[in-house]
């Protein structure tokens, strides 16, 4: 065992340092895409009436007239200097811009993956327990269908139906229109709570539930079918027959020996889960108009505001790259039979 | 049994808390706010009127602040902040302007010279659109507090226009001393009739302001919010979870679902002089479209009507001129009619027809809607009508590449649109037509290279120069001139105008468009019965 701690601490340790080349990389990428891509941050930002002075002037403003090996550099050095420079539509620091975008993408995030555990755990249960009955075929129809619904068409549905048609929820944003929330980390629900303000929480939650349900809905799907596979695989293993003659009941079975050993595989699915969130609920934020870093990116990439993207890629890589370190740690901590 | 007790729990549970969701939306309305709620398209990533180039933020900006002019809706200048229409001196490169006095900017300091003075010095230096201004002005002198001198480098008749443009909007120098060389994004103190209360880039919220010069706001404020996407905007709106809808990028199918509500008294609709001219740009400096011939046939091949009624909903007006009506008041000038037999007879004159089909590749904004739907319905009407003579392939690319390829002249023909940077007929002529430098009629270094027509005319950039020192009826008409050679030559072929629109719910007032497509927020009243 403690030559299993020393081993993932090892292990920890060569993933750390492997995070500056990493990013190196994806920075360097990112730059050299960014620059290959057709289109022009001086057109995105003056539009095509301006003259060919006023572009200039903009180009030398911003910096863009220097050769890409100057900028090159002087973007690595800031990175260095954990320095994402400033937006060059906005002129405020990229850092900001991520700083007050982040918490809305982590939120949503955590909510879909709770809503996602909920939908996707019990109908992957109750499909294994009804093998090939009704219940069987309603969780795999469900399942099926939350891969199959494009994003932005299930989110559009959501909305007419809890929006426009019901009127129960409303169709966008983060918060009450005429509410003005206290904001300490970013994190509505968590401010609202630190507050100590029901209004706030009950508002913010609101605003929450549209979005995470519907992106909960469609990451359902990965859960109740991982969850079946590897329940049911659990369940054939000869560690359960034992339980079973031992005279456990089903209830302990499940808990207490199947359900842990069928977790391992999710863990790992939850943590890419996670992963494509913190860059991939777009379609969602788009709809529901949530304010979230994928919402940023979009705009970004559309006013080819180079240090916007860069900066937004290069927090998003680290969290993924931290959540993989975690997800990878905490199986080797779970599961004595991974050894590094 | 014992296996559905799970299911029924999970049930009763979801049930439960459905109906606890329902019992608060129903005690909890989406828009309990007193203030009116107007939901528009995007966001608003900046309230300094030194870079605000959206309608949105232009909106927001007339709220917030006063200009020293503005236009009426029959296109005359009023003044707001100055107390009569600017003077011009005799040899008409100095501008004066007598100020209203005892007015105060939202943080109590007195409007004046100085600040007007500030406001257009900062402009000049960082202003996303500072090339409206920067050719013109060469200082400004404040001899006294209600009096501001602007020296021109050239006679400028167009500065009357410019000083109604919303980047102009006087801020208070006081409030801006550490932003005099850098944007205040989210805050903005100026003297219009209401405070920013909240900015994010979502949703602003604005207060009356109790000291407001001029007629206070009639509502007890405005909630501003805007969603990303045209089916957010209208759900919003059907279901009453906004007050008043303003968009020109809501999608043409959504405006006629309105326009059908507003017809059938269910809410209201109003909508500003059309300002926004969509047009095809050909380029005109390379075989074959350096052709005027050819530009010709094309230009009668391009079916207004048709394309109006089946893209638009005849909710738009077609063009046949690149300069508004409201900006020119008559119809003088026309682009071709469309005709098709007599597109075919010059396709034909020129070598095309009988199986030498003429091919136009036509390039449309992908992330614009109607672009894409109007180069599909000019495709397939030229089809049915002359597909023995001419075709068209289209092409979408997204509009920021298009943007930066213009001026390489890398598109034949593409769809564009364009809104004068201020309400005056040279802001529509100049940055299509005019050119710096040119051989015979193409443009090497100038405006209309970054159209993407690369056309030049001696006689238009005489005409240009001559329009500067002449004033009121007399430059319109040298406008015109110049309006009407850009008619015979077609580097461009207008294809719609574009208004504004609003749409209010029956228990709100009806907005109310000014000249330059902006309504007066503080007219809006909210009837709660």
């Amino acid at each position: 065992m403690k030559t299993n701690i020393k081993n993932v601490f090892n292990y920890t340790l060569i993933k750390i340092s492997l995070i500056p080349l990493n990013l190196w990389i994806i920075s360097s990428l990112i730059f050299i895409l960014l620059r290959i891509a057709p289109g022009d941050p001086i057109d995105a930002i003056l539009g095509s009436g301006a003259d060919q002075e006023a572009r200039e002037l903009l180009r030398i403003r911003l910096g863009l007239d220097q050769s890409i090996q100057i900028q090159y550099i002087k973007y690595l050095k800031n990175l260095i200097n954990f320095n994402l420079g400033d937006s060059l539509s906005t002129q405020e620091p990229v850092i900001q811009i991520i700083r007050d975008a982040l918490p809305a993408t982590i939120e949503l995030g955590l909510f879909s993956i709770l809503v996602a555990i909920f939908i996707g755990f019990p109908l992957g249960y109750m499909g294994l327990k009804n093998k090939n009955k009704k219940y069987d075929y309603i969780s795999r129809i469900i399942g099926i269908s939350s891969y199959a619904i494009p994003p932005f068409w299930g989110a559009m549905m959501m909305q007419l139906i809890f929006s426009v048609i019901c009127r129960v929820l409303p169709i966008g944003g983060r918060f009450p229109i005429a509410d003005n929330p206290q904001i300490i980390t970013g994190f509505l629900i968590l401010d609202s709570i630190l507050e100590n303000d029901l209004n706030a929480f009950q508002g913010a939650l609101y605003h929450l539930a549209l979005p995470s349900l519907t992106l909960g809905f469609l990451l359902s799907g990965i859960f109740s079918r991982s969850l079946r596979l590897n329940l049911e695989k659990s369940y054939k293993s000869a560690y359960i027959d034992a339980a079973i003659c031992r005279g456990i009941n089903e209830k302990n079975i499940l808990l207490n020996y199947a359900f842990p050993n069928s977790l391992i595989p999710i863990f790992t699915i939850t943590g890419f889960a996670i992963a494509s969130l913190a860059g991939g609920s777009l379609l969602i934020e788009v709809t529901f108009s949530w304010p979230g870093l994928a919402l940023k990116l979009q705009e970004a990439i559309l006013q080819r505001d180079y240090n916007l993207v860069q900066g937004i890629v290069i927090i998003t890589s680290i969290i993924i790259i931290l959540i993989n370190l975690f997800i990878d740690i905490m199986i080797a901590v779970f599961d004595p039979r991974i050894k590094y | 049994m014992h296996k559905y007790k799970y299911l029924r729990r999970t049930t009763s549970i979801t049930c439960t808390l459905i109906s606890i969701l329902f019992q608060y939306s129903c005690a909890k309305k989406f828009n309990h706010s007193q203030n009116i709620t107007i939901a528009s398209s995007g966001k608003i990533e900046s309230i300094d009127p030194a870079r605000a180039n959206t309608i949105k933020s232009n909106q927001l900006l007339y709220a917030l602040g006063d200009t020293l002019y503005e236009l009426n809706n029959e296109g005359e200048l009023i003044p707001k902040l100055a107390k009569f229409k600017p003077k011009i001196s005799k040899d008409k490169l100095k501008v004066f302007i007598k100020l209203k006095e005892n007015i105060l900017f939202h943080d109590g300091t007195p409007f004046d010279s100085s600040s007007m003075k500030f406001t257009i010095e900062r402009f000049q230096n960082i202003g996303t659109l500072n090339y409206i201004l920067n050719k013109k002005i060469k200082s400004i002198e404040t001899p006294k507090k209600d009096l501001l001198i602007i020296n021109l480098n050239n006679p400028s008749s167009s500065i009357e226009g410019l000083l109604t443009s919303i980047n102009l909007t006087p801020i208070s120098p006081n409030s801006y001393k550490d932003h005099f060389d850098k944007f205040l994004n989210n805050n903005f103190i100026g003297t219009g009739k209401y405070k920013l209360k909240r900015f994010t880039n979502e949703i602003q919220t604005l207060s009356p302001n109790t000291s407001y010069w001029n007629n206070k706001p009639k509502n007890n404020g405005i909630n501003f919010i805007g969603y990303d996407n045209s089916s957010a905007l209208y759900g919003a709106f059907i279901s009453k979870q906004v007050d008043v809808l303003l968009s020109n990028s809501i999608e043409d199918t959504l405006r006629y679902k309105l326009n059908l509500l507003n017809q059938k008294n269910y809410i209201k609709e109003s909508k500003s002089e059309p300002i926004e001219i969509s047009f095809v740009s050909l380029r005109t400096n390379k075989k074959p479209l350096n052709n005027i011939q050819i530009r010709l046939a094309i230009a009668k091949s391009l079916n207004r009507q048709l394309i109006r009624n089946k893209v638009s909903y005849s909710l738009r007006t077609s063009a046949s001129s690149l300069i508004p009506l409201i900006l020119k008041k008559d119809n003088s000038v026309s682009w071709p009619d469309f005709d098709p037999k007599e597109s075919k007879r010059i396709f034909r004159e020129q070598g095309y027809c009988d199986g030498n089909i003429f091919n136009l590749p036509l390039t449309y904004r992908s992330n614009v809607a109607t672009d894409k739907l109007i180069a599909f319905y000019w495709q397939q009407s030229v089809k049915a009508e002359m597909k023995d003579c001419f075709s068209i392939s289209i092409n979408g690319v997204e509009s920021t590449t298009i943007y930066k390829n213009l001026s390489e002249g890398i598109y034949p023909s593409v769809i564009l649109d364009w809104t004068g940077a201020y309400s005056d007929p040279e802001a529509y002529l100049l940055p299509l037509l005019s050119c710096n430098e040119f051989n015979k009629n193409y443009c090497l270094k100038g405006e209309s290279v970054f159209s993407g027509s690369f056309w030049a005319s001696e006689k238009v950039e005489k005409l240009f120069k001559e329009s500067e020192n002449l004033k009121g009826i007399e430059r319109l008409n040298k406008l015109l001139a110049i309006e009407k050679i850009a008619s015979q030559s077609l580097p461009y072929i207008p294809i719609w105008t574009s208004s504004q629109k609003a749409w209010s719910q029956n228990y709100i007032s009806k907005p109310i468009f000014n000249g330059s497509g902006i309504i007066n927020m503080g007219e809006l009243i909210k009837n709660e019965n």
